[in-house]
């Protein structure tokens, strides 16, 4: 048995890691979907392959995040392999080792955000982000789409993504005033530099295979055809699923493996998904056989009952309303400022973040720096229940000369004058990644 | 005293051994048509060495499963599955009365839907028709829950009156997951089960005809052992042992501390085994039969056309040397100059009709315009640089992948070789020559053309289970040992692990081996917490045991 296309399987189903031994995200998760992919024999088929995840370095967190007080306060060694399994995925692919590559990892990480000072929405680390950053260390600036197809919002990686031009992220998410964690409105699309990289499609409840291949076929191909982005990631997150325990929605196998056959991603990288036994092994299943391009068509649940998950015509028009008027923000992006103010060189805006996992809040600061040649410094002053005031300085890809200047002053006038208990400096032009205050 | 035969595709070799060392040895041609014979003349050639009273034991390794399959002297099988969601079974077709059924079984071996008793008893009947009599049941999932599979089995009946002679249950090869590959194992168990039964009678007959009341065993190409009872019911486990027996030769006579390459120098064939740090390689899965995936054990092994009776070959100039055998060499009274004859001529070795070798040698080379000396050493290397390069590309294709030793996981590891052992025939004669060609220490182990005898002699029995409780149901099952029991909320990994080898033990000790507890190794042991709502509802356990292989006692010089 042959595969149309070569796929590479990490598999690191991370079976000593628990949030704790009931919660959703417990070792048990994978158990079955492992079960499903062996007895299927699908590592047997012909240019279907197993590999192990790399193991991601510090560095590689510290390239993508300020973490607080550091990454090793912040992360365990299976998020680092959550995250080295992403790379290896990409690495399989960008190497031309294989055509496609599938993350089959936990824990998760598509909400955890630029800054860090904990667990947030089951996610430490975003391991989607610390491969993209891997990636453009090692093969430069590239254009990369995620494609975030998880049932909650994939906040984190917006909020990583928000001021960068090259990378868009879309995310389709059960809607925010309906589910964790209660964001992904269409207007919430990039900061001033990036407006119309950050796309959202918040879908009603109870939307079917239906509506989401629609808004496949309507919103996110045409976006992906204009963007025509190097590399394609997918957020493959299962909880769509119409059994999913902590959702409201009724995606199946079938669906899933359909809209991994028309994505057609580069690499799927597993986020959530909660109905370990009814349905992760066969979405999972599906989505490896899409990927190889090998035949899906008898892959289902055993509850599968098409009628029961037929889509409610009222949710098929708000989703047909919705297909209208999104591919606007990206080809027509809003000129007005949503979220914050520019204040003489700078754009600001102020968050405040709860981390419902480690029960932590926080308050942060943004500042973008309107530099005009290039993407702009970015400065974060932040802090947490955890942690007393911290600055983030990020000198980005492409940063001008101007910027990376501007960093390093920041960084040591931060220290001089003091008020910031730690300050992390990501320097992307110089790859250096400079902690103080330890 | 034990007794090892190894039934090789040129000759025979048997051997008696005790812990002092060889005792007899014997070779014979081995007669394809009736491999009984060439048994029967190795076995009365080391009896007419020893006392026959003292013999307490018969390992035998035989091709007779592998010559069944290439030559296609198999039964029709009627193999009936079920697979549930998943990949589309079409796709695993082994031969021409195929039933696919409707029902399924979960991972958790939860009945999903039944099996549809129409389109069952369609089947029996429609294989019936076909006058079927040998039979493979399989269906997904099934060493969750072999329901299914007994269902298949009992509709089908048994003996006279339409009934089936035998069934192979997939559930009872192994506990392993892995559905297309339980699927072809099932289906060539079956195919070749009436050919093996009627040899393993033979057998049986052959040693009362010579007042020989011992245990007999067949070797698995595992590097172990197997009642000839045992086999009878899983003739395809005997497949491939050759290979093995040879392995187990050196390591009953070596003591190999490197990574290694291995070659057994036979006939016909040049299998190439490879070692890490000490121990032999194995398929991590199974081996392939016949282009179909299998969960037959195996150590890795790769057979390559070139042995003493190799044809030599000359086209455009160059010189080749097999893969084809077009009969004995002429040192045995042939007519085509072979490998063994270029070394007769070369002067390595002084095997059989030397005259002989060299006349029909010197016939073939004289319209190439080629000295027979020129012919002999042009064929040699041209054998040794084959050897050579397939061992590399071997090494490279096994470095690509995890490597898997008869021990354990070797993690992240290349194998990078330090030493070569031969075996086989021409080993001796061989031995420069490879040297040659491999630059590396070259080792021609004592005894090494009887090695593979030798390691038959002396294979332990080796088995291995597989448990799964599931303490939610109060189920735990050993599928390829029938068993069912309930447990208890309070059944965890230690009972289960110490119930797996209790019950693999046990079972070794019905079928009258005594087996020493520390060679069972845990391969696997997990046990994971089920949840349902917010509450832990039970543990899902699964328990691999395995009897690593190994040798009764060794060989080596102190």
């Amino acid at each position: 048995m042959h595969s149309a296309r070569k796929l590479g399987v990490i598999f690191f189903p991370a079976y000593d890691w628990a949030i704790s031994p009931t919660h959703p995200e417990r070792e048990e998760r994978l158990l079955y979907t492992q079960d499903q992919l062996q007895e299927e024999g699908l590592y047997d088929i012909e240019g279907v392959r197993e590999y192990k995840p790399d193991v991601a370095t510090r560095e590689d967190v510290e390239r993508t995040h300020f973490c607080f007080p550091d990454v090793d306060s912040v992360s365990t060694r299976s998020h680092h392999i959550s995250a080295g399994g992403a790379i290896r995925a990409a690495r399989l692919v960008l190497e031309g080792e294989r055509d496609r590559a599938f993350a089959l990892v936990r824990p998760p990480g598509h909400h955890a955000m630029k800054v860090v000072h904990g667990s947030r929405g089951f996610c430490n680390i975003n391991i989607e982000a610390v491969m993209v950053e891997w990636v453009r260390e090692n093969y430069g600036r590239k254009r990369i789409a995620i494609v975030d197809t998880d049932c909650h919002h994939g906040d984190g990686t917006q909020d990583i993504y928000w001021n960068d031009p090259d990378v868009l992220f879309i995310s389709l998410h059960q809607d925010g005033r309906t589910l964790y964690p209660g964001t992904g409105f269409p207007l919430e699309c990039g900061g001033p530099t990036a407006r119309g990289r950050t796309i959202n499609i918040p879908l009603p409840p109870r939307t079917s295979d239906e509506g989401f291949l629609m808004v496949l076929d309507q919103v996110i191909a045409p976006i992906l055809a204009d963007f025509k982005p190097d590399l394609i990631v997918n957020s493959a997150g299962q909880d769509n699923h119409y059994s999913d325990p902590i959702t409201d929605m009724n995606f199946s196998a079938q669906g899933y493996a359909l809209l991994t056959e028309r994505l057609n991603p580069h690499v799927a990288v597993l986020e959530g998904g909660y109905a370990i036994q009814g349905a992760l092994p066969y979405v999972n299943l599906g989505i490896a056989l899409a990927l190889a391009g090998v035949d899906y068509s008898r892959v289902r649940e055993p509850d599968f009952d098409p009628a029961r998950l037929a889509q409610d015509p009222k949710v098929t028009d708000y989703i047909k309303k919705l297909c209208d008027q999104i591919p606007r923000i990206y080809f027509d992006p809003p000129t007005e400022n949503q979220d914050g103010e520019v204040r003489g060189e700078w754009f600001v805006r102020s968050k405040d973040i709860y981390y419902d996992t480690d029960n932590i809040n926080e308050e942060q600061t943004e500042m973008l720096h309107l530099c005009g040649q290039c993407r702009g410094l970015l400065r974060v002053e932040t802090k947490s229940t955890a942690n007393p005031l911290s600055l983030g300085l990020e000198i980005p890809v492409g940063a001008c000369a101007r910027c990376q200047d501007l960093g390093f002053r920041q960084a040591d006038e931060a220290q001089l004058k003091g008020g910031f208990r730690y300050v992390q400096l990501i320097d992307r032009v110089g790859k250096q990644y400079l902690r103080f205050g330890f | 005293m034990l007794l090892g035969i190894d039934v090789g595709g040129t000759h025979t070799d048997a051997v008696a051994v005790d812990e002092s060392g060889i005792l007899a040895s014997c070779k014979v041609r081995t007669n394809h048509d009736n491999l009984l014979d060439s048994i029967e003349a190795a076995l009365k050639g080391i009896l007419a060495q020893v006392d026959r009273s003292q013999v307490a034991q018969l390992n035998l390794s035989t091709t007779l499963s592998t010559n069944a399959i290439v030559q296609n002297r198999i039964d029709d099988v009627g193999v009936i599955i079920s697979s549930g969601p998943g990949i589309d079974p079409e796709n695993f077709i082994p031969c021409k009365d195929f039933h696919s059924l409707s029902g399924s079984i979960d991972h958790r071996g939860t009945e999903i839907a039944p099996l549809d008793p129409a389109e069952l008893s369609r089947a029996v009947k429609a294989c019936r028709a076909a006058g079927l009599k040998s039979f493979a049941a399989v269906t997904k999932f099934s060493t969750r829950n072999p329901a299914h599979e007994r269902q298949i089995k009992a509709a089908l009946g048994q003996g006279a009156g339409g009934g089936a002679d035998f069934v192979t249950l997939g559930n009872e090869i192994t506990g392993r997951l892995n559905f297309p590959r339980r699927l072809a194992t099932a289906y060539f168990n079956s195919a070749v089960w009436r050919t093996y039964n009627r040899f393993a009678d033979a057998v049986a007959q052959c040693m009362t005809d010579l007042g020989l009341d011992v245990r007999v065993n067949i070797l698995k190409a595992d590097g172990g052992t197997m009642t000839l009872a045992r086999s009878r019911s899983m003739p395809v486990q005997s497949i491939f042992s050759g290979p093995a027996a040879s392995v187990m030769g050196i390591i009953a006579l070596t003591r190999i501390h490197y990574d290694s390459v291995i070659l057994d120098i036979g006939g016909t064939t040049t299998d190439i085994a490879i070692f890490a740090e000490g121990a032999p390689l194995v398929e991590h899965e199974g081996i392939e039969i016949g282009s179909h995936l299998t969960l037959v054990r195996a150590l890795k092994v790769r057979s390559i056309g070139i042995g003493g009776d190799s044809a030599i070959s000359l086209t455009q100039g160059v010189v080749r040397v097999g893969p084809n055998r077009l009969g004995p060499s002429a040192a045995d009274g042939g007519d085509r100059p072979t490998l063994t004859d270029a070394l007769n001529v070369a002067g390595a070795s002084l095997y059989g009709d030397i005259a002989r070798s060299r006349r029909v040698l010197t016939q073939f080379a004289r319209p190439h315009g080629l000295d027979p000396e020129d012919l002999a050493a042009q064929a040699i290397k041209a054998a040794a640089a084959k050897i050579q390069a397939e061992t590399r590309d071997f090494l490279a294709e096994i470095n690509e992948k995890p490597v898997y030793t008869i021990h354990e996981l070797l993690e992240n590891r290349r194998i990078v070789p330090r030493k070569v052992y031969i075996m086989g025939g021409p080993a001796e004669a061989m031995k420069m020559p490879v040297f040659r060609e491999f630059q590396l220490s070259t080792e021609v182990p004592p005894d090494f053309a009887v090695a593979n005898a030798v390691g038959a002699a002396l294979t332990r029995p080796t088995s291995d289970v597989e448990l799964f409780a599931d303490t939610e149901k109060g189920v735990v099952l050993i599928p390829k040992l029938k068993y069912e029991g309930k447990v208890g909320k309070g059944y965890d990994l230690e009972a289960a692990t110490a119930e797996a080898k209790e019950r693999l033990l046990t079972a070794l000790y019905s079928q009258g081996v005594s087996m020493d507890a520390a060679n069972v190794l845990v391969k696997e042991a997990s046990s994971f917490n089920m949840v349902s709502g917010n509450r832990l509802a039970g543990k899902n356990i699964r328990v691999r045991c395995q009897v690593k292989p190994g040798v009764a006692f060794t060989l080596r010089e102190a």
